[in-house]
């Protein structure tokens, strides 16, 4: 059981490291990261403690010397870890203001810039336009930029008020005086102390311990306390007893032990160094907005080209068709479209810390949409991380207990004598109180003091007999025998109950063979009888089940000692015991696991039918991991896995060699689940590992070390899977990083995790996670109506610029009014299709292929341009052309009017009447027409907003529920009218008021755009999966 | 080895010889979209086609349906520009002026007009009214004699004064169908003066001493009524477009000058200040008599 296993893992990145970085950094920050993952460097434990000292120069008495410390501290430096670096403000803001989308904007900016330096070069009055464009484009990236650097500087603040200010003390001997210091000042060679409820200040040698428990949950994630002494038990240095490490919680006992590793030395140090190490990857939205930048961009540069051409070929100067050029690139920039994905973004971030999932990053809230597979840690995520009884076997019976969190699980027979005997037995033979002053609390919740097991049958008889407290006040203590290894029972001797009856009642504990060895008879229905064959058969029997549920069993028995033996007043001593311990009357099992939150196997079911694998990845032992990962539904029911059917072929073996029995039968095919063991893990290739992700639906690592869910992580990407990781420990911090999505515990997570997720779930429930892949399918699927909804907008926008070029007709649509579009009225309808419900659930669906299913694919753009945005831009001419045709100048005379139109010196312009216009009369004309494209497009585009709503669905299918979409629609009518008809907007924006009747132009046309899309819907709904009107019908 | 796979399936996408497709579609998948977007934009055309014919249906052949932004008729001069330069000493100077100006006139000559156009009675409107439907067309128009310029009709000195240092400039106001420019039986006139012109920070300074004697044609430079209303160019197909020429007499020479021509009339709004060309007209002159 090797920690670092250096060799597997160097194969599985060093194909990909190869690509990615370039020879020099690559051999420089490998070699760093290879040392990290090397095996953990402590050998201490296999010292003895004398050579120990003698490493380190210490006095295993004295401690080292006040000059000696102080001189390794020097050389070592504090003990604690180096915070990962961190990025400057002003790099993340810039990481805001130039990152995915804004570069779009700020090319589009840039050549607006340069297209108005070559007018300005070149024009004596040169149109201003440009330069506005310019100056726009900049203040929306700026300002779009700032607003979701504020939201994640945020988030951010609400991490760091997660980080544990309190500075820990840690208690040194040195020159044999106890003394308390900061733990940043230990250094390696101090004698160290710690006790019950201390967190371990560094990496310990354990010198001597009495009774000390340590909590390796964060390191390891066993879920159980690990007891320490000073010897050393395994090779490995993460299994040995006789090393504690850094930051990890001494549960109670004390130890003393010589410190042998700080700060980042420590395994924790090391860990989080490795995290700080990786690199995690582009979000699935970043690449999605990537994807769509590239087709924005290819569509732009197709159509400026072309028009370029043509431009030339119509006779225009070359810097005429340069400014064409850039004048058609810059408008098929959609400028509202960054402000409108981030304020959904953050909307949807908003919601899901409504419920409890913080999100860090952004972008990360639409990842858990796209996850495929969830790689989930097992202690504290899916389980309480609380132990309970689960289960008892008396009257020859298991009974079942009930370990929901809110008792609303089933309850047993409770009236048996048995049952009565064996509460008494467990609540006496218990160390385990109550802290004070917790009495309004939930039982369940109450702090409790002592061991694990203990606390867990303190709770369960407190839960189904009432007060622990009283009967332990009815039975006196006399005596009592601690657990201890060698023993392996716990014992005490107690008053009855019955002040009549002077008899001691002795009570025991302990692993249940050694407590059958010492037992005669056996209590059924209350009677004792004799411990036949049959009687032992059954209770092996009962254990093995048990034991195969990977719960922790106890045996219990007790004895009414004759009172002529042991007269009231006997004096028992319990160092040289006096008193008998063997012929009692065993009473029951009672056995004890860490049991899944309640919520865990709803969620787990609910992944599973979105198509999500949910696979679990432990430190903890293979037995206990398959039977959490059994009873939330990892290993669905029903199903084997490659063990259970090799135990049944080849019938003898125990469930405890299953790991060694795994390759010979990796082919089994019929075997979907598979619980793997790290050990394994270790010796896999890279094909093998595939093998397994690929052909196993659910799978279960067990004992696996950090760099080994690093590289279960890394299997996952490798296989196109989008990854998310949750986990609470520091063990789990290079998985969560690496992973596409690192999903940290907020209550139970260690900093170090917290440090590396992009996600915390505020309340540790893994079902929160459901919450969030919801959220962020649903936000995926909105955003592409969002986007859908602003680019149609696009052709509308540039056609009259096309127009304007090719047939010399008078501008129908300025940028003023474009902006006014894109960044005005287009705005709110876009966002508000943010809060669109689900057309169906979206839980029941697989999770996007991210290779296939794009946010913005050539479909969309298809419809959006080619088919809506097509109608709205007839009915925004048709606008246009009536508006010009009332006003004098038919449709017939504006075709190369443009020349004369825009010449300042032609006063006499005639129209189709013979009447004649100065030049400013006919701007204005040309101004109102730009104010009644801009109203056109405003009516077309409601009916836009609501064909967008759906997908498949017709609008009366899915309802007009969306009450911001609703206001969206009536602000941007009321910003059209406001910014038509408000007195001096001829003036700021040169937008004129326009007739009634204007409005109407384009009603026709929104009432076909809506007409099209329901029937375009209807085919789809009627075709599923045609394959021409897929083509380009099929799908926005 | 991972690039390379890259590499074949970019290639792949454009044209992937296994499947004969070409960016992702066959031939005939191609061609269904084309298909499809034919007809889709036939349909689009035609319905285009449909409303516009019903919104031209509606207009008026006669007078378009909003005047609204003509209420004040624009002023137009000939020869045309904002900045004259002349030499009496240099004929190519003026030469081409003097080329527009007879071109201009050509039209107005008095057979020309007498020809084709009515005598009508003057300094009042000569209504042509339509009795409800039925259209009184075509419209008939009145005479305008470029004899009534005088001085500048070219007749009699064919370089318009423009030798002599004296210029003229015809002054047009802009047709506007319907439009009654005075009320009262009171004519608009044209006045000329000088122009406030900017030659600093808020400093304005006019040449109006400059200027000297101008002499206007027809007298007082007057529209005369009966040449309103006009009628559009399909009812009243030979409307001539009354003139008014202003002759300088004794300009002050070799110096720019800014001059204004205003209509006047008890019918017409002030245009607005932006537009510079609404009921008056601006330019700059300059008589060069040095070789």
């Amino acid at each position: 059981m090797g920690y670092g296993r250096s060799d597997s893992y160097r194969v599985a990145t060093s194909q990909d490291k190869d690509g990615k970085s370039s020879p020099s950094k690559k051999n420089k920050k490998g070699k760093d990261m290879d040392e990290l993952k090397k095996e953990v460097p402590i050998t201490e434990h296999k010292m003895s403690i004398e050579e120990c000292c003698r490493k380190f120069n210490t006095d295993i008495v004295q401690g080292l010397t006040n000059a000696k410390a102080a001189e390794f501290l020097i050389r070592d430096g504090p003990n604690c870890l180096t915070p990962p670096p961190t990025t400057p403000e002003w790099i993340k803001f810039c990481r805001q203001l130039f990152g995915g989308f804004s570069i779009l904007l700020w090319t589009g900016a840039i050549l607006c810039f340069l297209a108005y330096a070559i007018q300005a070069a070149t024009e004596d009055e040169p149109a201003g336009d440009n330069l506005y464009l310019g100056i726009v484009l900049s203040v929306v990236v700026v300002v779009t930029g700032c607003f979701s650097y504020f939201q994640e500087a945020k988030s951010s603040k609400i991490m760091e008020s997660f980080k544990n200010m309190v500075p820990q003390q840690a208690l040194v001997i040195r020159e044999g005086e106890k003394m308390t210091i900061n733990a940043e000042e230990v250094v390696a060679g101090d004698l160290v102390e710690v006790k019950g409820g201390d967190r371990i200040p560094a990496d310990l040698r354990v010198v001597s311990a009495h009774g000390c428990k340590v909590d390796n949950s964060s390191l390891t994630g066993e879920s159980e306390p690990q007891s320490r002494s000073p010897d050393c038990t395994h090779d490995n240095p993460l299994e040995t007893r006789n090393v504690a490490f850094f930051s990890t919680n001494c549960v109670e006992g004390t130890a003393r032990g010589i410190v042998v590793c700080t700060g980042d030395r420590t395994v924790m140090g090391r860990i989080a160094t490795l995290t700080s190490g990786l690199e995690s990857g582009k979000t699935p939205i970043a690449k999605e907005i990537e994807h769509f930048i590239h087709l924005i961009t290819g569509v732009a540069v197709f159509l400026g080209i072309t028009f370029f051409i043509l431009a030339v070929c119509l006779g225009y100067t070359w810097l005429e068709a340069v400014i064409f050029l850039i004048g058609i690139i810059v408008a098929n920039v959609p400028e509202g479209l960054l402000a409108t994905v981030t304020v959904c973004l953050t909307l949807t971030a908003k919601r899901m810390a409504k419920k409890n999932c913080l999100v860090k990053n952004l972008e990360a809230v639409e990842t858990l949409g796209s996850t495929s597979t969830i790689c989930s840690d097992k202690t504290g995520t899916l389980t309480q991380n609380r132990m309970t009884v689960a289960h008892m076997w008396f009257d020859n019976q298991i009974h079942e207990a009930d370990t929901t969190e809110d008792q609303s699980g089933a309850s047993f027979d409770k009236t048996s004598a048995s049952w009565a005997a064996l509460a008494r037995v467990a609540a006496l033979c218990n160390r385990a109180v109550f802290k004070a002053g917790q009495d309004q609390l939930p039982i369940l919740k109450r702090d409790t003091a002592g061991d694990a097991s203990e606390s867990a049958l303190l709770k369960c008889i407190e839960l189904s007999c009432g007060s622990v407290k009283q009967i332990r006040e009815k039975n006196k203590k006399v005596a009592e025998i601690p657990f201890n290894s060698t023993n392996k029972y716990q014992l005490s001797v107690h008053e009855t109950e019955d002040p009549n009856d002077n008899r001691y009642l002795l009570v025991m504990k302990g692993a249940p063979e050694r407590i059958l060895d010492r037992c005669t008879t056996i209590i059924i229905q209350g009677k004792e009888q004799p411990m036949d064959e049959e009687m032992k058969e059954s209770f092996q029997n009962a254990y093995m089940e048990l034991g195969g549920l990977g719960e922790r069993v106890l045996g219990f028995c007790h004895l009414l000692m004759p009172e002529d033996q042991y007269p009231k007043g006997f004096a028992f001593d319990c160092d040289d015991v006096n008193f008998t311990t063997e012929s009692l009357c065993f009473v029951g099992l009672m056995s004890m696991i860490d049991p899944p939150r309640a919520a865990v196997p709803d969620a787990v079911g609910k992944c599973r039918s979105a198509g999500i694998k949910v696979i679990m990845v432990t430190g903890d032992h293979p037995i206990t991991a398959k039977a959490i990962a059994k009873g939330v539904g990892i290993i669905s029911e029903g199903n084997e896995t490659v063990e259970d059917i090799a135990s049944h072929h080849t019938g003898s073996r125990s469930a405890n060699s299953l790991c060694s029995l795994m390759f010979p039968l990796l082919s089994l095919s019929d075997a979907k689940a598979c619980v793997i063991h790290g050990t394994d893990l270790k010796e896999l290739s890279q094909d093998q590992m595939d093998d397994i992700l690929r052909n196993h639906t659910e799978i279960v690592f067990a004992r696996t070390s950090p760099q080994q869910k690093l590289i279960i992580v890394e299997g996952c990407q490798r296989l196109g899977a989008i990854v998310a990781v949750t986990g609470d420990g520091v063990n789990d911090s290079p998985a969560l990083k690496k992973a596409d999505i690192g999903v940290a515990m907020g209550i139970s997570g260690s900093d170090v995790s917290k440090q590396a997720a992009d996600m915390i779930l505020l309340d540790d429930n893994f079902a929160s996670i459901v919450t969030g892949v919801e959220e962020g399918r649903l936000i995926f699927d909105n955003l592409k109506k969002s986007i859908a909804y602003t680019l149609t907008s696009n052709i509308p926008e540039i056609t009259p610029f096309l127009l304007f070029i090719i047939v010399n007709i008078p501008l129908p649509l300025g940028t003023i009014t474009i902006l006014c579009i894109d960044l005005g009225t287009d705005m709110v309808p876009a966002i508000s299709l943010a809060y669109e419900a689900a057309e169906s659930d979206i839980m029941k669906r697989q999770p996007r292929n991210p290779t296939r299913d794009k946010l913005v694919n050539e479909r969309l753009i298809s419809i959006a341009y080619g088919q809506i945005g097509m109608i709205q831009a007839l009915g925004g001419f048709f606008s246009y052309f009536v508006i010009l045709a009332e006003n004098g100048f038919l449709p017939s005379i504006l075709v190369g009017i443009r020349l004369n139109w825009d010449d300042r010196a032609c006063n006499d312009l005639e129209d189709s009447y013979g009447q004649q216009w100065t030049y400013e009369q006919r701007k204005i004309v040309e101004f109102t027409c730009h104010t009644a494209f801009f109203v056109s497009i405003v009516v077309v585009q409601w009916a836009d907003v609501i064909v967008c709503k759906t997908r498949r669905n017709s609008v009366f299918q899915q309802g007009m529920k969306n009450k911001i979409l609703i206001f969206g629609l009536f602000e941007e009518t009321a910003l059209a009218a406001f910014l038509s008809y408000t007195p001096g907007m001829d003036v700021a924006l040169r937008m004129f008021p326009l007739k009634p009747s204007w409005w109407f132009c384009a009603v026709p046309y929104s009432v076909l755009i809506f007409v099209y899309d329901e029937i375009r819907k209807l085919l789809i709904r009627r075709n599923p999966g045609g394959k021409w009107l897929s083509l380009s019908l099929y799908n926005i | 080895m991972a690039k390379d796979a890259e590499k074949s399936t970019w290639k792949d996408t454009i044209w992937n010889p296994s499947t004969r497709e070409f960016c992702g579609r066959t031939a005939s998948s191609w061609g269904l979209i084309l298909l499809f977007y034919l007809v889709f934009y036939i349909f689009l055309a035609g319905m285009f086609c449909l409303t516009m014919y019903v919104m031209l249906q509606t207009l008026d052949d006669h007078k378009p349906t909003w005047q609204d932004r003509l209420s004040t008729p624009g002023m137009m001069i000939r020869p045309r520009g904002d900045t004259m330069e002349i030499n009496t000493h240099n004929t190519e100077s003026w030469d081409m002026y003097i080329k527009t100006l007879d071109n201009f006139l050509s039209s107005y000559n008095n057979s020309l007009q007498a020809e084709k156009n009515d005598k009508c009675p003057p300094d009042q409107y000569f209504i042509q009214a339509d009795s409800g439907d039925v259209k009184n067309n075509p419209k008939r128009s009145c005479q305008f004699n470029r004899s009534l310029l005088q001085e500048c009709s070219g007749l009699d000195d064919h370089t318009y004064g423009y030798q002599a240092g004296k210029p003229c400039i015809i002054i047009k106001l802009n047709r506007v169908i319907g439009m009654l420019p005075g009320k009262d039986g009171k004519a608009p006139f044209v006045t000329c003066g000088a122009k406030r012109y900017k030659v600093g920070k808020d400093e304005w300074k006019e040449d109006s001493d400059k200027i000297g004697e101008v002499a206007y044609y027809p007298e007082n430079g007057a529209f005369n009524l009966m040449y309103y209303p006009y009628y559009g160019k399909k009812a009243q197909v030979n409307y001539s477009q009354p003139l008014v020429a202003i002759k300088f007499l004794n300009i002050t020479l070799n110096e720019d000058i800014n001059i204004e021509c205003r209509i006047i009339s008890n019918n017409i709004p002030p245009g607005s200040e932006r537009d510079k060309f609404a009921g008056k007209v601006s330019f700059k002159l300059r008589i060069n008599t040095k070789q």
